[in-house]
């Protein structure tokens, strides 16, 4: 018996087909990956193997329980961890497993053996809530959370986004060991890496299955849509000694925690630097001094010439921001969006009007200029976020983990944007989780615990730490890391 | 800039599939409801009878209890304990004892108010004891000239119905103010707050008064929509329409509605969820309107209560309000309610740009 099944299942919301006709099985004990772009309809698809949506037409059925006539025994044999996380943020992380526990009927004592691995790592932090858990943890705990049941399938939909590297590398170790006990799995993931470490995937596109296959054949078969050509190194490496960014013993501390804890470097003009560090290691509030949303605890620091201690706000006149969380309003549509904020930056009416037309038509987005922002996929978004966040031409530009989530395609025409604007002259400070990204940068610096740990271009650091690539690179650096937290 | 952000906020508003339909329905909603139903007239009083004098006079005297408008006559009891029985199984609300000697004029009636409700006791019984009054004057012809010395005469000024609909729709003025000037500014930078712009706004170089103005204009742009709708719902339901000039109590509006839209967007800039937000506006709400006079006299609060009116800006506006709708009161009479109106506002304005930190 296989342990799911899937039988022409189709959906759709209004106009819009979020799957056409889906069809798949999956044997007990394998490790299944749901692969495809933004849209694709992976998690409509795992909402409805969850029975926490109808299908319009088809069948489903998981564990031999079909997910809509069987309902209830199906619920008991799954596990479901959301994209984002389901914890509640003011229960303690006993509080949280102990209710998750309470509504499958059992304990965490009665199903301490099947998360025992995962949830000792965490369990020393029983009483912390979980909203000041840091990502990786929290990742471990909601992992716990889904497991503690002894489900039979576990359904992950993209478990690892926002997370750095090395819990990523933690959670796919997790899993490994979840399958030797013969649970079988489906992930959704944007990682390469992720998807061959799975047994078989599907890759869906515009909510049809275009493929089903191992993830050798199915990458290779796709190779347009999952492996990009890389970017041509800018041709134009910026040779300015001019500095924009200047940082001295910058320190941020909250009570005895010192979040960034002494750092210093020096960005130049027209540069792609990528600041890089685990989740936690204080990447976001080292951004947030340099932006002038916080006031460092001690430290000096310039940006583009100011101050940032005192002249913080003149510092915004020459930015550009684009935060983790997506940061435009999505109730207004693409053009508004533009015009607000170009507007705030005192650009002209008639210089936003011409601007916004050359924009819209660089991103390919001329149809969808009276588009609600709400409607437009996530890398849709992420790409318009970024043209608004440079489009008063700023000396610099801050992106906090711009790609997070967003499909391999996406994200290499993310790239093709971020090296335009800095052939532009715009420097660009950007954090990723992606490895394959940093390789992209001029010059990285890595974060550990609050300090940076190292310096350099990618080359220089690969070379400093006999590494072969970044991702070795940074596991070997994050792996020092000591902070509790993470 | 101001331009660009004011946009921002009536398109904001505009898409919203719930608020232009809520900002529309509230005022006639509450305009059409309220007025009938907050009223603190005491009518439909429950009244038994205990007739130990069995006389035409004493028969008389019941039959105008039952002609009344503002009682019910639940009919005759036997004994006094038999209507108080009456009165604890709530059958009656008051019970009235007609002593055997009644109709030679020297004995006097005995009643009996249940006042659990203190209002609809004591003006129950008031009633009943004119009632009484003047069924001694007409029937029995009593001379006069010998009470004259004790009889007031009243003049009811300015309402001379003393129709509370008069009274309570200034109120109601000002309960749709607080309601729709004070909550929706609350929910709305929390709310950018939950989403996440609020970030994208603060590493922005808008300056702080302008994103605080830009919140604050539509608000006032919607209460002088409520206003008006209320000025022209009034005349148009009840016929009741503002005794004094009409700038003012656009003024006083006005005024009122800095005031809350300035608290509302205080306590969302120092609020993390819009759950926490609503909840801090609501107890502040809440206390603003019972301590205003809304409903009670303010002077019969005990000292300490009073002095908290001095910084009630509700307590002055109803105050105004009713002085220029009701009494047809000129600025001058309600000078001293607008300067401590404006005090207040403009305080509470400067707290909401300063409360706004776009750095921590």
């Amino acid at each position: 018996m296989n342990a799911i099944e899937v039988n022409h299942v189709s959906k759709s919301y209004g106009k819009v087909q979020a799957l056409n006709d889906v069809s798949f099985t999956v044997s007990p004990g394998e490790v299944f990956g749901l692969i495809g772009p933004d849209g694709a309809g992976k998690t409509s698809m795992f909402r409805i193997l969850c029975s926490l949506l109808l299908p319009d037409e088809g069948t489903a059925s998981v564990d031999g329980f079909d997910v809509v006539r069987e309902m209830k025994q199906a619920r008991r044999r799954v596990g479901y961890m959301p994209g984002k996380f389901s914890l509640y943020q003011d229960l303690t992380v006993e509080e949280n497993l102990q209710f998750f526990a309470t509504l499958f009927g059992t304990t965490i004592e009665a199903g301490y053996d099947s998360i025992r691995a995962i949830y000792s790592q965490i369990e020393r932090f029983r009483h912390r809530r979980a909203g000041a858990l840091s990502g990786g943890m929290k990742q471990k705990l909601a992992l716990s959370c889904a497991l503690v049941h002894q489900p039979r399938v576990l359904f992950l939909d993209e478990p690892t986004t926002g997370v750095d590297p090395v819990s990523r590398k933690e959670l796919w170790e997790m899993l490994g060991t979840l399958r030797e006990r013969g649970i079988t799995i489906v992930a959704s993931t944007p990682y390469l890496d992720e998807v061959r470490r799975c047994d078989r995937v599907a890759f869906l596109q515009e909510g049809k299955v275009q493929g089903i296959d191992t993830p050798e054949l199915i990458l290779e078969r796709f190779a347009a849509v999952f492996n990009p050509p890389g970017l041509e190194p800018s041709a134009t490496q910026s040779q300015a000694t001019e500095k924009v960014i200047e940082v001295s013993h910058l320190v941020k501390a909250f009570g005895t925690f010192r979040a960034v804890d002494d750092i210093s470097f020096e960005v130049r003009r027209g540069e792609i630097f990528g600041f890089l560090g685990a989740n936690g290691a204080g990447k976001t509030t080292a951004m947030h001094m340099l932006t002038g949303l916080n006031q460092p605890t001690s430290g000096t620091g310039k940006v583009a010439g100011f101050d940032i201690r005192t002249e913080y706000e003149q510092i915004k006149h020459h930015i550009g921001y684009m935060s983790q969380r997506f940061s435009l309003y999505e109730d207004l549509t693409v053009a508004e969006n533009i015009r607000l904020f170009a507007g705030i930056y005192g650009m002209k009416d008639s210089d936003i009007k011409a601007k916004t037309d050359n924009v819209l038509r660089q991103l390919k987005f001329e149809g969808h200029k009276d588009a609600l922002v709400r409607s437009l996929p996530l890398g849709w978004k992420q790409k318009l976020a970024f043209s608004v966040s440079i489009f008063h031409d700023p000396a610099i530009v801050f992106l906090d983990e711009p790609t997070g989530g967003v499909d391999p395609a996406t994200r290499r025409q993310f790239w093709e944007l971020i090296s335009d604007a800095a052939a532009r002259g715009i420097t660009v400070f950007v954090t990723t989780h992606y490895m394959d990204e940093a390789e992209y940068c001029d010059r990285i610096s890595i974060m550990v615990d609050g300090q940076i740990r190292a310096i350099g271009t990618p080359d220089e650091l690969k070379h400093q730490f006999q590494q072969p690539d970044m991702d070795h690179v940074f596991t070997f650096l994050a792996r020092q890391a000591t902070r509790s937290s993470d | 800039m101001l331009k660009y952000l004011l946009q921002k906020e009536f398109l904001q508003i505009r898409r919203n599939a719930f608020l232009p339909r809520l900002i529309i329905l509230f005022p006639i909603v509450m305009m059409s409801v309220i007025p009938w139903v907050m009223n603190q007239e005491v009518k439909n009083i429950k009244v038994c009878v205990v007739d130990n004098d069995r006389s035409t006079v004493s028969q008389q005297l019941v039959h105008r209890i039952e002609a009344s408008n503002y009682f019910i006559f639940t009919g005759q009891q036997p004994t006094y304990s038999a209507a108080l029985h009456a009165i604890e199984t709530s059958k009656s609300d008051i019970a009235l004892v007609i002593p055997p000697n009644y109709s030679k004029g020297q004995a006097q009636v005995l009643i009996a108010a249940n006042a659990v409700n203190g209002t609809k006791g004591s003006i129950g019984a008031s009633y009943l004891a004119q009632i009484i009054q003047a069924d001694k004057l007409t029937s029995r012809q009593v001379d006069i000239s010998s009470d004259a010395g004790s009889n007031s005469s009243t003049h009811t000024l300015y309402n001379p119905h003393q129709d509370y609909k008069v009274f309570m729709i200034p109120a109601l003025f000002a309960i749709l103010m607080m309601l729709m000037c004070g909550f929706l500014p609350t929910l709305n930078i929390v709310g950018e707050k939950e989403a996440g712009t609020i970030e994208q706004i603060n590493v922005t170089p808008v300056p702080k008064w302008a994103f605080i103005l830009a919140k604050l204009i539509p608000y006032w742009l919607i209460a002088l929509f409520i206003i008006t709708a209320c000025l022209l719902l009034s005349w148009a339901i009840y016929g009741i329409t503002c005794q004094g000039p009409l700038a003012l109590v656009y003024l006083l509006a006005m005024l009122l509605a800095l005031f809350f839209s300035s608290l509302g967007l205080i306590i969302s800039n120092y609020s993390e969820t819009m759950q926490q937000a609503i909840f801090v506006m609501w107890f502040f709400v809440v206390c603003l309107m019972l301590l205003s006079g809304l409903f009670t006299p303010t002077r019969s609060m005990p000292g300490w209560a009073y002095l908290t009116t001095y910084v009630n800006p509700m307590h002055y506006f109803i105050d105004a309000i009713r002085t220029v709708f009701v009494r047809g009161g000129g600025f001058t009479s309600i000078a001293h309610q607008v300067l401590a109106l404006t005090l207040i506002g403009l305080t509470m304005a400067t707290w909401a740009v300063a409360s706004y930190r776009k750095n921590n």
